[in-house]
């Protein structure tokens, strides 16, 4: 039986007709299912682990990045197949996962080419996409084996699993971090200057890792799947094929 | 209106390497502890530890380095005080100052490069003089010694 997560914005006028469409769609595939609205507040976990026990086998979220962020933070531990159907802006998850924006993406549903994604795991809750620790000064341990730390104060620190990471370096290479490489990967870029015109990065250093601890003397900001939380010390590690995903053919990995 | 479609698993693309990024490391960043990686290690900045990749190490102008070094080949043109053990070819700049010992099996030099150590490699044919005649040794000499006493006598 199917799910459907829907995002509390959907409710806006704006998405009726492309909302009836999708739901069309999904009836002619014969995968239809229960509609259930989510909130800010609503606990994923908890809510999914309801629709498994009433015999739910595919939770398909339906939204944008910060739906899917919502979402899997909290379920991807859950033995159940996730979908996406992507509506509206503010989504780049999607095009990783190779899966169209709006009733294109039921097609790649009613296809259910799954693969199984790493997934982040931060304090005591995943990550999917990406974790960005702002400008700080902060010192960072690998695996227990080596620290690093800047000789310029404030480091920023990104760390990717299923969002590339772009940066483009003075030879004009791109870096492509691939969600399954069984590693994430942590660029963390010194700030050389300050002025009134902005910060002045160093072109990042980049280590892969499977376990990290980022620590400071002072609070510093964290952003997880667009969730931001002030810490002092964060434990990032990587859950090895915890989340079994539908994905598109034109994935990017 | 549409049959249904069975799931279907996509296996694993298989990586020959885990580490497909480069671990870099920049020029205002300082690592302290062991640092090894399986994929190709670029070091801009400061290591006080000890650095191993099976792969390429390219240490850079500028960068330092204060511990053993291993690699499976080796680019420096920045500062290494330790040994430095490389598995093919190790290429020393113009730049490039080692004090430590060497072993590898292709050794490149540039003129202006520094090195104080011993450089040892792979392959050599030559037979060394010193070691293929045997030097008779103290205890063997006093044996010597006593057995033509006793003959004397």
């Amino acid at each position: 039986m199917y799910v459907y997560l829907y995002d509390n914005f959907l409710r806006q006028r704006k998405y009726d007709a492309i909302m009836k469409s999708i739901e069309t769609r999904l009836t002619d595939f014969d995968i239809a299912g229960k509609i259930i609205r989510i909130q800010n507040f609503t606990n994923a976990e908890s809510l999914i682990e309801d629709e498994i026990r009433h015999g739910g086998k595919t939770i398909v979220i339906v939204g944008n990045d910060s739906t899917f962020g919502h979402v899997l933070s909290r379920a991807a531990s859950l033995q159940v197949t996730f979908g996406f159907i992507p509506v509206g802006p503010n989504n780049t998850i999607s095009e990783v996962l190779g899966i169209p924006n709006g009733p294109e993406a039921c097609d790649v549903l009613a296809r259910r080419r799954k693969v199984n994604l790493d997934v982040g795991w931060v304090n005591n809750r995943y990550f999917v996409s990406r974790l960005h620790v702002f400008p700080a000064d902060i010192r960072v341990e690998y695996d227990e084996r080596f620290a690093v730390s800047s000789t310029k104060k404030k480091i920023e620190l990104v760390v990717c699993n299923l969002q590339p990471y772009t940066w483009n370096n003075k030879q004009g290479t791109n870096y492509i971090v691939h969600p399954q490489d069984g590693k994430l990967e942590a660029f963390l870029c010194p700030i050389i200057s300050q002025s009134i015109f902005g910060e002045k990065y160093e072109d990042p250093s980049i280590f892969p890792f499977e376990e990290m601890i980022v620590t400071s003397r002072k609070p510093f900001l964290v952003e997880a799947d667009g969730k931001q939380s002030k810490e002092t010390k964060i434990k990032i590690r990587l859950a090895k094929n915890r989340v079994d995903m539908i994905v598109g053919k034109e994935r990017k990995f | 209106m549409f049959p249904k479609v069975q799931d279907e698993y996509i296996p694993e693309p298989k990586h020959t390497s885990p580490d497909e990024v480069e671990t870099v490391v920049g020029p205002s960043v300082h690592v302290e502890g062991d640092f090894a990686s399986e994929g190709n290690i670029i070091v801009k900045g400061m290591v006080s530890g000890n650095v191993k990749t099976s792969k390429l190490l390219s240490v850079e102008e500028g960068a330092k380095i204060f511990a053993n070094v291993r690699a499976g080949d080796a680019i420096v043109a920045g500062q290494i005080k330790g040994n430095i053990k490389v598995d093919n070819k190790l290429e020393l700049t113009e730049s490039a100052q080692v004090l430590g010992d060497i072993w590898c099996k292709t050794f490149i030099v540039a003129p202006g490069a520094l090195i104080m150590g011993r450089v040892s490699m792979d392959g050599l044919s030559i037979e060394d003089d010193k070691k293929a005649k045997k030097i008779p040794g103290l205890r063997t000499r006093i044996k010597e010694f006593s057995e033509g006493e006793s003959e004397e006598e």
